[in-house]
């Protein structure tokens, strides 16, 4: 199963010598088919370089479309031909060498000087041999720029003419022309040893192969043709490119041999070598783009590797893949955060290997004989066939059943996979979770762990994967799992949270009045599994919800924490006195969670958090959380606070907009007076907002469930509450109060320099009370400036992430702790100047 | 430092990947663009996103180069000596001086009338500042009372736009303050009350010149400013302090580790180099993995004129070729004694 791993991959270029050795045919028909529909010897589709009809044989190996990987052929250029995108490097070794006696322009000081400062260079990276990242360092650079400029020759003598490149391939020397076959000439000539000089292994490389001289043809398969439903075939991109260049070859081929005029020659020439241009490169700059019949641009070579969907980033960095799954999520609180629901059908049709040795072959034959759920879908013989288990073959298979075959069983609860969600930020966006089969069609987590995948139900789907290997399972089931990766290597808080429902429920629970009765404590705990009663009871035989939860603590736990809604003390697993809230297993910041992984663990943590999401459902099912719009109906009193911030609002204003108008402003430093008069007038329209919240802070009770529901984290935040309830505020577009539309003013139904808090932007009405039509504009144009910049943003930050990710993705940790690169490199000499996992780095400050 | 082992980093752990996740992932939850904060008298600076993005990228000229100036213990709890700093630092211009001028074009001459109340508010007499344009030997400067008289010397003609060229740069001609330093503020310090000084501009050297300012104390957004005054470890450091900064502007939790490990791969090799293309990413030594970042071609045909070898030791070429990665489990090999190979072969 192993094969010999590749070592390393080297690059070279490819001599006109070696493509006719690998080549097994000469193409000089510039066409596909004959009218038969034949393949046409010599042709783009000749039969020997592979077949991808199945009804044919290859002719060159005999083997079928399948088996057959395909073969090159070659094309013989009449005249030689520039490659375009080594004309850069040609122009190089034209500038530095000689013309004449084709030497590099290397005078001996100079010689002496660049050896040593090569041998200097090399002490600095010795790992680097000769020839191979010289032409890197920045010593040869300098040194052919100079070499570039000089003007004569110090070994013959001759007068260096000044060489130019007209891009992409066209070179003169002087005022003459200079031709791709005189290049060649030229490139011959360098030696060896100049070519080493300037960093070029002659071993691998020769500066004359640059120009095409016999051009490779890819095999068929890799430009395969389209059968369309009409029975018309539809040609590759590169085999259209292929046939103009055939056909030019032989137009210029021709020409030669009737002896036309150099002109005709000339264009001819040109022309092939605009074909081979944009053969390698349909975008090379400076060349009209080469286009398909219907005026689309063809796609070539250098088109199928670049880019997002090109062959490196599409096909090599990213891997297609079997045995996964796809579906909508839905929550599920009964779950724990180290596993998924996964419905039947997907269970059924997803497999895990099962390896069948001496000792388990008894288990396997039970499993191959199973007609119904957990059965085998595939058995892979000892040979590596794999043969689909039936109703028919299933007997046949079971006394083929030896050790060394494996079977490929349906999933089953306790499986491995691994849950994934896109965009996949960060690595807790892909964590390993146990199969649970649930009836259904969507796959369930608990709300608890949407937090690292950033995942909603509202019609989110996410990936199923199911690792094959015994390794890539252990890996997933021990170093995957949420409980396993709960603090974040971010923040260092828990991934897993309760959120929303569940925070209502535990304050619920854990409040000042939180009395239940015995039958509800009884139903509470029964659901968690807890079969005994707290041992703590009220005198009226109720029981207090702090007791209730305390049955879920680990034995032995202390805690403490000041919280707003009233301190909290764990003593002994009892929760004394306290609200659970957010600061104890939310998110952001989870103490309690975090301690509880500290203390006791993964598993213990597991089950916590499991308990506390269960426990919490139940108080909601007895007593849960309603609003209604007469929540957010204001008190005469608010009334009135709200009508006073608008009017002290509204005279702050009018002070400042006299005073920039009758020029007593004070401009601020480094602004002019009305960039003062804007920037203070925004300020303190929005600060109106902000003495808003502070008037609801003060006078809303906590009894109100909207206001409840805000203060404990669940839902909404006190910004909502206040825009529903007294004024929305200040908008802003582009980080300023809006202000483009008409000149002095935004809408027309303002007037011209109007400046009251409504024409600047301010809206003093409450979402209860509806806007009026100009705060409902200039609100419409604060809400298009942050969703456009919301789209922007994503956009932004994603490139951000790639570059991120690509600059540092080779750095891991050595055994001595120190961070090296991909080379080895030390990039710090102990992690982070202390060793420690990021993971832990909360739990290791308290 | 010893650290206990329950909390200490797993080697092979593949922390550039998680401190590149750990700086990405939050980006979508930071603002494009900054609002002006309700507190108007802070200085406006780049921030959110594109001030990351700014440090990541090792830009030479940042938007809002900044520097904040710290005075020296006996000057730092007085307003009236943050103000006498802020004199000296602050540039002055002569334009800024000036109630009014007069040119005479054709003769080279022009009157700088000064005003008495602005030079008073800069403390500055009208002797220094003739002395200051005095400065060029090409000027002849002569001082009436209030009014600076001011001609070209040269003899030879002079046409009327190089004359205006000439009076226009005397009159944006640098009188006192550090070049740079064209806004200043003067800030508290909410914790003990000291007052110091927020300056626009990045010339380290200049400020470093000014007896009042703590010299130890001096910070600047601009870490090429900090590398080119103190070198790579000052930069390593400005860098590390930028990126906390701008992560906590936004109230996004980030372990600081992370943040240091960026900025020391940006450092590594004893410059500032970019996060991208032309840095960290385009200088690799894998031609497979700067051909999967970008400019695929360019990487494939250079690696081919020259030879070069990729001898797969990164991620990315590993992930091309199919080899597990050489990070995290993918480090760790599995060895065997053969005799107890044999223990657990089955017995046939």
């Amino acid at each position: 199963m192993h094969a010999e791993m590749i070592d390393y991959i080297r690059f070279t270029t490819i001599s006109p010598e070696s493509i006719k050795k690998m080549s097994v045919a000469k193409l000089i028909v510039p066409d596909t088919y004959n009218d038969d529909g034949y393949p046409i010897d010599g042709g783009l589709i000749d039969q020997r370089l592979g077949v991808i009809d199945p009804g044919l044989k290859c002719k060159t190996c005999g083997g079928r479309a399948k088996s057959c990987p395909g073969h090159f052929g070659h094309i013989e250029l009449v005249r030689p031909t520039i490659h375009p995108e080594f004309a850069k490097t040609l122009y190089m070794l034209l500038q530095v060498t000689c013309e004449s006696c084709h030497r590099l322009l290397i005078n001996e000081k100079q010689l002496t000087e660049l050896n040593s400062d090569i041998e200097e260079a090399l002490l600095d990276n010795p790992d680097v041999s000769l020839g191979e990242t010289q032409s890197d360092s920045s010593v040869k650079d300098s040194m052919l720029k100079r070499l570039k400029n000089v003007k004569k020759c110090p070994y013959c003598g001759t007068e260096q003419r000044k060489i130019k490149l007209e891009r992409p391939t066209f070179f003169s020397i002087g005022n003459e022309k200079l031709r791709p076959d005189a290049i060649r000439d030229w490139m011959e000539k360098i030696s060896d040893d100049d070519l080493i000089l300037i960093g070029i292994d002659p071993k691998a490389t020769k500066p004359e192969w640059f120009v095409i001289t016999t051009l490779l043809v890819p095999p068929v398969n890799v430009r395969p043709s389209i059968t369309l439903e009409t029975g018309d075939r539809s040609e590759d991109d590169l085999t259209h490119k292929l046939v103009d260049i055939i056909r030019t070859n032989q137009r210029l081929e021709q020409d030669i041999d009737a002896g036309a005029p150099q002109i005709i020659i000339d264009d001819l020439w040109e022309l092939l070598q605009y074909q081979i241009t944009t053969y390698f490169n349909n975008e090379t700059p400076g060349v009209p783009v080469s286009r398909h019949r219907s005026t689309r641009p063809l796609k070539t070579l250098a088109q199928r590797l670049k880019g997002k969907e090109g062959r490196v980033r599409y096909n090599l960095s990213g891997k297609r893949v079997n045995f996964s799954a796809r579906t909508v999520i839905s929550p599920d609180g009964y779950l724990s955060i180290d596993q998924v629901g996964v419905p039947p059908k997907i269970a059924e049709n997803l497999t895990v290997p099962f390896y069948v040795t001496q000792w388990n072959i008894e288990a396997a034959k039970k499993l191959l004989e199973s007609e119904s759920y957990p059965m085998v879908i595939n058995m892979i013989m000892k040979d590596g066939m794999r043969k689909r288990a039936t109703e028919a073959t299933r007997k046949e298979l079971l006394e083929q059943l030896v050790p060394g075959c494996i079977l490929e069983r349906q999933l089953v609860d306790g499986d491995i996979a691994l849950f994934n969600r896109q965009p996949t930020l960060h690595r807790v966006s892909i964590m390993a979770h146990e199969i649970k089969v649930l009836p259904g069609r969507t796959m369930r987590i608990n709300v608890s762990i949407t937090f690292p995948y950033n995942a909603d139900f509202d019609g989110d789907e996410m990936n199923l994967h199911v690792p094959q290997t015994l390794e890539a399972q252990a890996e997933a089931r021990y170093l995957m799992k949420p409980s396993l990766l709960l603090p974040s290597a971010r923040t260092g808080t828990p991934i897993g949270v309760q959120q929303e429902d569940q925070l209502a429920g535990l304050y619920l629970l854990t409040n000042d009045d939180a009395y239940f009765t015995k039958s509800q404590t009884a139903s509470m705990l029964a659901n968690v599994g807890v079969y005994e009663f707290p041992k703590k009871q009220e005198k009226d035989g109720r029981y207090h919800g702090r007791a209730i939860f305390s049955m879920i603590l680990p034995k032995g736990l202390d805690f403490a924490q000041k919280s707003k809604l009233g301190d909290v003390v764990i003593k002994d697993g009892e929760l004394v006195s306290g609200v659970v809230d957010n600061t104890m297993v939310g998110i952001g910041r989870a103490d309690l969670t975090l301690l509880i992984y500290d203390k006791y663990g993964p598993e213990e943590v597991r089950k916590f958090i499991l308990n506390a999401s269960k426990l919490s459902l139940a108080v909601a099912y007895i007593s849960g959380i309603s609003i209604s719009l007469s929540d957010y109906y204001n008190s005469d009193k608010l009334n009135k606070e709200r009508e006073n911030i608008i009017n002290e609002i509204t005279a702050k204003v009018a002070t400042l907009t006299t005073a920039y108008r009758e020029k007593k402003l004070q401009p601020l430093p480094g602004m002019t007076a009305k960039q003062t008069y804007e920037a203070e007038v925004f300020a303190e329209l929005n600060i109106a907002r902000s003495i808003a919240e502070s008037v609801i802070k003060k006078n809303v009770p906590i009894s109100n469930n909207a206001m409840l529901m805000s203060t404990i984290k669940a839902r909404g935040n006190i910004l909502n509450y206040v825009q529903t309830s007294m004024l929305v505020g200040e908008q802003s577009v582009r980080g300023e109060r809006a202000k483009r539309g008409y000149s002095g003013r935004v809408l027309p139904y303002l007037h011209v320099n109007q400046k009251d808090p409504l024409a600047l932007g301010f809206v003093a009405s409450s979402f209860l009370g509806g806007l009026n039509p100009v705060e409902y504009i200039i609100h419409a144009m604060g809400s298009r400036d942050s969703a456009m910049s919301k789209s922007l943003i994503t956009a932004v930050s994603g490139y951000l992430q790639r570059r991120l990710i690509n600059a540092l993705q080779d750095f891991y940790v050595e055994n001595d702790l120190s961070v090296r690169d991909a080379s080895g490199k030390i990039v710090q000499t102990i992690y982070g100047g202390d060793g420690m996992d990021p993971m832990m780095e909360s739990i290791a400050k308290e | 430092m010893a650290i206990d082992k329950k909390y200490q980093i797993a080697p092979g752990e593949a922390v550039g990947v998680i401190a590149a996740q750990s700086i990405g992932e939050p980006g979508t939850q930071m603002v494009l663009k900054a609002f002006h904060q309700a507190g108007i008298a802070s200085v406006v600076r780049n921030s959110g996103l594109p001030r990351l993005i700014e440090i990541v990228d090792a830009r030479r000229r940042p938007k809002t180069p900044m520097m904040t100036i710290r005075l020296q213990k006996q000057y730092r709890m007085s307003y009236e000596n943050a103000n006498k700093a802020k004199r000296q630092i602050e540039e002055v211009f002569v334009k800024d001086l000036l109630s009014g001028f007069s040119e005479e074009l054709k003769t080279g001459k022009m009157h700088l009338f000064l005003n008495k109340s602005k030079l008073e508010s800069y403390e500055l007499t009208a002797k220094s500042v003739s002395n200051k344009i005095a400065s060029n030997d090409s000027l002849e400067v002569e001082l009436e009372g209030s009014t600076v008289h001011v001609r070209i010397k040269s003899k030879k003609e002079r046409d009327i736009k190089s004359v205006r060229t000439i009076f226009v740069h005397i009159r944006n001609s640098l009188v006192a303050g550090i070049p740079g330093a064209d806004k200043v503020q003067i800030l508290q310090d909410q914790s003990d009350n000291s007052f110091y000084l927020v300056s626009s501009g990045n010339n380290i050297l200049g400020i470093l010149d000014v007896d009042m300012v703590d010299k130890s104390a001096l910070t600047c957004n601009d870490p090429f400013a900090v590398y080119n005054a103190f070198g790579v470890e000052a930069a390593r450091n400005a860098i590390l302090n930028e990126l906390i900064k701008t992560f906590s502007d936004e109230d996004i939790e980030v372990e600081s580790r992370h943040l240091g490990l960026l900025a020391d791969a940006m450092t590594l090799t004893g410059g500032i180099k970019s996060v991208g293309r032309h840095g960290i990413a385009g200088e690799k030594g894998s031609v497979l993995a700067r051909a999967a970042y970008e400019e695929t071609v360019k990487h494939l045909i250079n690696a081919s004129v020259f030879g070069k070898k990729d001898m797969l030791t990164g991620v990315a070429e590993n992930i091309m070729i199919g080899k597990q990665v050489t990070v995290g489990t993918g480090r760790v090999k599995l060895a065997i004694k053969k005799e107890d190979l044999e223990k657990i072969k089955p017995k046939a």
